[in-house]
């Protein structure tokens, strides 16, 4: 038999490519996904250490307060102590905004526990001065000497930039490093990631010293502390790889159905080779064994180009990584033995378990039936009836889980409803998808005549490689579009609570009154859709540093604010939360001086319409008889750059002392985010999509040498190869299309109980929202990469002469 | 042995051969491969007649139907058919001038299997793009005469060979078409199915006036034409009208000398 196995490889090699590649495909991204996880995990973990060098003890996770009063205690204690924190704060640079958010941490002040290592220029001496990360000077494109605004308004700093630094690690980087004594008037807003303590005492003293100013401090040393980092980067790492591994599983699936597809077809053309092995004395064993075999061998190569391909993308693109974008901070990639061993079992597994089943029916075969001709399966035989009913029942349980998943909000019923139901939609398949081709195909017929009836015909020829082809599309479809959809859900309900957290895009509050041409200038900048003025005046609140005391104008704000702000009563005042806490807290009493006049109000709290009080417009009155405009909003025009707008405003605040609070890069900001997590999980789908569109290739291709014979004689007939390649390319789109339209609509059930059982319960108001742009994209690339898949196989059968293939038998 | 024959044909042959061929030269292949299908092939197929091309496995009969429809471009020498050359044209235009001229009955694959009888008659009528109710008439003459009226609705495989083929001489004729070549079309059939066919064939010479050319290897087939061309390694050796058994044997077997 070894000579039949060897002969026959050599054979078939080629009718075999397209499931070698789909099983490459799969085995490369599990490589890749190690290579890219490995070098994240280094990259993280490098130089985790190296902040706390020097340093006795460390402060893990300290609460913001204690950490100030750690740090500003440490020279009494005769230590030293600094935090690894940070605050976000716009950053301008000659009036240009850099980021409206930037993060600014720590350089320590004494020589010896500054840990960033210094590129360019000195560290930073005396208050006045910054370090900037050098990644961030090349992206903002700052260089030594430049001095940058931090803040906004009357807190902003100006500071010169006396050198660039890197980041020995990626737990400790900050854009911006300024002393303590710079950083400390944004102290209420640090978010402080650990405190390190050097003292006279060393290690032992340490924990002592810090209890005195922190009591409950849980003390740790800097290589616990290490440890514990690690520990949870590892953690986090696994957990990210895990999510992408799922979508390998899933590419994993589709290249099961693609190999399988191949496979039964493969074994169906060559069924008469079978039987004459047979004829001439091969038992069952020795055929089913040989055939195995053949899969055996193209696991292994799958696996072996799968893996070697997978480490030179996986390497090549990480080094690409680390040169192009520095600020990704990857480490060296480096895919462990056991990795390779898991992908090369995998590869395998996938394909062994791919030809299982048509392998077992080439040991169902008889001799003398392969030698008849082969007749295309019928749906409605007893193991067809099962399917049906089995696939009926699944897809009823399936919606039952889902309901059941909206009613109690669980995940885990959405994920096993979803899926079940799928896999009955699956099974429903070659009764589903034939029908549904019939009837598109009427549509085909009417416009591509003769070539596109003939098409309709033969998609629907065997039911179930149809519907097999059309299975392996159907599931990238399926999750693709209730991704898209789910996003967009999530999307429009999450903007519908941004409208809320930030009803102002810009808000431009000043410490004096506007002048009138600055709201003239305000309101020409580029990118300004609308403005409203607000009436104010500079007031004290009792406790707090002067702020001015504002009212909100009423419908005059319309078209400028996205949703209404909140209105104060007659006896409150709204305070920022980032006001408050310090002395003065929601419920307190106040006392709220304008000039000569004051009253008493009671504190709540709110945000979104910049550093000022805000209050009814008849305590206003009572304040102020005389408000003059106090503040700026701004309504920006769709599609606005956040940062370029704050920009521009910024260079009409500044002389005004006035500040801007940003709500639009906020805005934009979850909007980014949304977009990286859309686009990232779209782009792992899509190498599932990439496998399906090689399955439909490769079932046409195969069809095509099935139908040589056929072609002939439809070109001996009258059939002109412009036609031949239509109907072969009419054919792949009426699969492709159909695969679409069903994944779209599974997709879209899915993405709705997804809404409902997830969004809902989280956010008020929430509903499903169809992306059309985004879902027409979907279904027009999917028929558009159908007729890709069309081309190879179609241009092979049309330049086969009518005569040569009449000849083949 | 002569082409001169005692035999009265049935009907006067017109003077415009329905297909011609001049030096038909075919090879296949280069260099050690090099096989010659035809080596220089003249020859004239009368219009309103039922030619038969014979001649043993390999003396390029095939190759020659093939040439002669344009299926197949010739190496070397000029053919027309029904009054057009076909040197030198594209293969959109020899497609197009198949399915205006040109009507095939092959030995097997015949039809399209996931078509109905009526279908496939309609096919290259369809191909074309002309329109049917100018060929209605004929279409019910045709499927009546050759007896496929309650046949029209089945698909391939649920007709018996003799069917299948009748179905296709059906699509052969419903085009009005200057010549129909029919390839062994009895080689899947048995005895009594194999004389329906060829009576079919002979039938559509006397009463529709068609030409007909079939190549075949069964003498018994060949007693059906009104002439027949002997072909011996890709040379035509006799060209004979309406032999006797006898004459046709013995110009067979003549063929190695």
């Amino acid at each position: 038999m070894r000579t039949v196995l060897l002969a026959s490889l050599r054979t078939h090699t080629r009718r075999y490519g397209a499931a070698l590649l789909a099983i490459v495909v799969g085995v490369v991204f599990i490589v890749v996904t190690a290579a890219l996880s490995s070098a994240v995990r280094t990259g993280l973990t490098a130089g985790l250490s190296a902040p706390y060098d020097g340093a006795d003890a460390v402060l893990d996770q300290p609460s913001t307060e204690d950490a100030v009063r750690l740090v500003a205690s440490a020279p009494a204690a005769d230590a030293d102590a600094w935090l690894v924190g940070w605050t976000l704060q716009q950053v301008a640079h000659d009036g240009r905004v850099v980021r409206s958010s930037t993060d600014i941490g720590q350089v320590p002040d004494r020589p010896d526990h500054q840990w960033q290592e210094l590129e360019e220029g000195r560290f930073p001496a005396a208050a006045g001065e910054a370090l900037v990360d050098v990644n961030a000077a090349k992206v903002a494109k700052l260089e030594v000497g430049d001095t940058l605004r931090i803040g906004s308004g009357p807190a902003g700093l100006d500071v010169e930039v006396v050198g660039l630094a890197d980041s020995p690690s990626a737990f400790s980087v900050a854009s911006v490093y300024l002393l303590w004594s710079d950083l400390s008037r944004w102290a209420d807003s640090l978010y402080v990631s650990s405190v390190a303590w050097a003292g006279p005492g060393g290690g032992g003293e340490a924990a002592t010293a810090i209890r005195e100013v922190v009591p409950a401090a849980e003390v740790l040393s800097v290589d616990r502390f290490v440890q514990r980092v690690q520990t949870e980067v590892n953690q986090g790492v696994d957990v990210v790889a895990i999510i992408v591994l799922v979508f390998a599983a899933i590419a994993l699936l589709v290249a099961v159905l693609v190999i399988n597809n191949t496979f039964t077809i493969l074994f169906a053309q060559r069924s008469r080779d079978f039987a004459l092995l047979r004829c001439v004395g091969a038992t069952r064993r020795q055929v089913v064994r040989s055939v195995r075999a053949e899969s055996l061998v193209l696991g292994v190569l799958a696996s072996v180009i799968g893996v070697a391909g997978g480490l030179g993308l996986g390497h090549g693109l990480v080094a690409l990584i680390r040169s192009q974008w520095p600020g990704a901070r990857l480490g060296e990639a480096s895919v462990s033995a056991g990795w390779i061993l898991a992908a090369t079992a995998v590869g395998l597994g996938v394909t062994m378990v791919a030809a299982w089943l048509p392998t077992r029916r080439v040991l169902a075969v008889s001799p003398l039936a392969a030698l008849r001709p082969d007749d295309s399966t019928q749906v409605r035989t007893r193991t067809g009836r099962v399917r049906i009913a089995l696939g009926a029942a699944m897809v009823l349980a399936g919606a039952a889980g889902l309901a059941v998943a909206i009613a109690t909000a669980a995940p885990p019923a959405l994920v096993a409803g979803g899926a079940t139901a799928f896999v009955g939609v699956l099974l429903l398949g070659p009764v589903l998808v034939p029908a549904m081709i019939r009837s598109a195909g009427r549509v085909a017929a009417r416009a591509l005549g003769p070539a596109g009836r003939l098409a309709a015909g033969n998609a629907v020829r065997n039911p179930r490689r149809t519907a097999a082809t059309a299975a392996s599309l159907l599931i990238g479809v399926t999750l693709t579009t209730a991704v898209l959809t789910g996003m967009a859900s999530s999307r429009t309900a999450l903007s519908a609570e941004m409208d809320e957290q930030h009803p102002i895009d810009i808000a431009l509050t000043g410490a004096d009154t506007i002048p009138a041409d600055a709201v003239e200038r305000i309101a020409a900048v580029d990118g300004v859709d609308g403005t409203t003025t607000v009436i104010g005046a500079s007031a004290e609140v009792s406790g707090l540093d002067p702020i001015p005391v504002i009212a909100a104008p009423g419908e005059a704000a319309d078209g400028v604010v996205h949703s209404p702000l909140p209105a104060p009563g007659r006896r409150q005042v709204l305070l920022p939360w980032d006001v408050l806490g310090d002395g003065v807290e929601v419920g307190d009493m106040v006392t709220v001086t304008v000039g000569e006049r004051r009253v008493r109000l009671r504190v709540a709290g709110g945000e979104g319409w910049g550093t000022a009080a805000l209050v009814s417009n008849a305590t206003l009155e009572r304040l102020a008889p005389t408000a003059r405009v106090q503040a700026v909003w701004v309504r920006a025009e769709e599609g606005a750059d956040a940062e370029d707008l704050a920009g521009s405003l910024e260079a009409i605040a500044v002389p005004l002392d006035a500040g801007l609070e940003n709500g639009l890069a906020r805005r934009s900001y979850v909007d980014q985010q949304l977009d990286v997590l859309t686009g990232g999980v779209v782009g792992l789908l899509a190498i599932s999509v990439v496998i399906a569109l090689v399955g439909i290739a490769n079932t046409l291709g195969l069809s095509v040498l099935e139908r040589g014979r056929e072609h002939a004689l439809l070109r001996a007939l009258g059939l002109t190869r412009r036609q031949l390649r239509r109907m072969l390319a009419t054919e792949a789109v009426l699969l492709a299309g159909v695969a679409t339209v069903v994944g779209t609509g599974l997709g879209t059930v899915f993405a709705w109980a997804g809404v409902q059982a997830l969004v809902v319960p989280a956010i008020d108001g929430a509903g499903l929202v169809l992306p059309w742009a985004q879902l027409g994209l979907v279904v027009v690339a999917a028929a558009a990469a159908g007729l890709v898949a069309a081309v190879l196989p179609a241009r092979r059968a049309s330049r086969i002469a009518p005569a040569a293939g009449l000849a083949v038998e | 042995m002569t082409s001169l024959q005692t035999a009265t044909p049935p009907q006067p042959s017109p003077p415009t051969p329905a297909a011609s061929a001049r030096g038909l030269l075919r090879t296949y292949g280069q260099g050690d491969t090099l096989v010659t299908a035809l080596r220089g092939v003249d020859l004239d197929l009368p219009s309103g007649r039922f030619t038969a091309i014979m001649g043993p496995s390999g003396s390029g009969k095939s190759t020659l139907m093939h040439c002669l429809a344009g299926l197949d471009q010739p190496t070397e020498g000029s053919i027309s058919v029904a009054g057009q050359s076909l040197e030198g044209m594209s293969d959109d235009a020899l497609t197009r001038f198949r399915r205006d001229h040109v009507g095939f009955v092959f030995q097997a694959f015949n039809l399209l299997p996931m078509l109905t009888a009526e279908q496939n008659i309609w096919l290259p009528t369809e191909l074309a793009g002309r329109p049917r109710p100018a060929l209605q008439d004929r279409f019910d003459h045709v499927v009546e005469t050759l007896g496929l009226t309650g046949r029209l609705t089945h698909r391939p495989s649920e007709l018996s060979g003799g069917q299948q083929q009748r179905v296709a001489i059906a699509r052969a004729l419903l085009t009005g078409p200057a010549i129909v070549f029919a390839d062994e079309p009895t080689g899947n059939l048995d005895s009594t199915s194999s004389a329906e066919v060829l009576s079919l064939l002979r039938g559509s010479v006397r009463e529709l006036g068609q030409t007909v050319v079939m190549v075949t290897h069964e003498l018994d087939a060949a007693a059906y034409a009104d002439d027949v061309v002997v072909l011996a390694d890709g040379l035509v050796t006799h060209h004979l009208a309406a032999p006797s058994r006898d004459a046709l044997v013995a110009a067979l077997a003549e063929r190695a000398a």
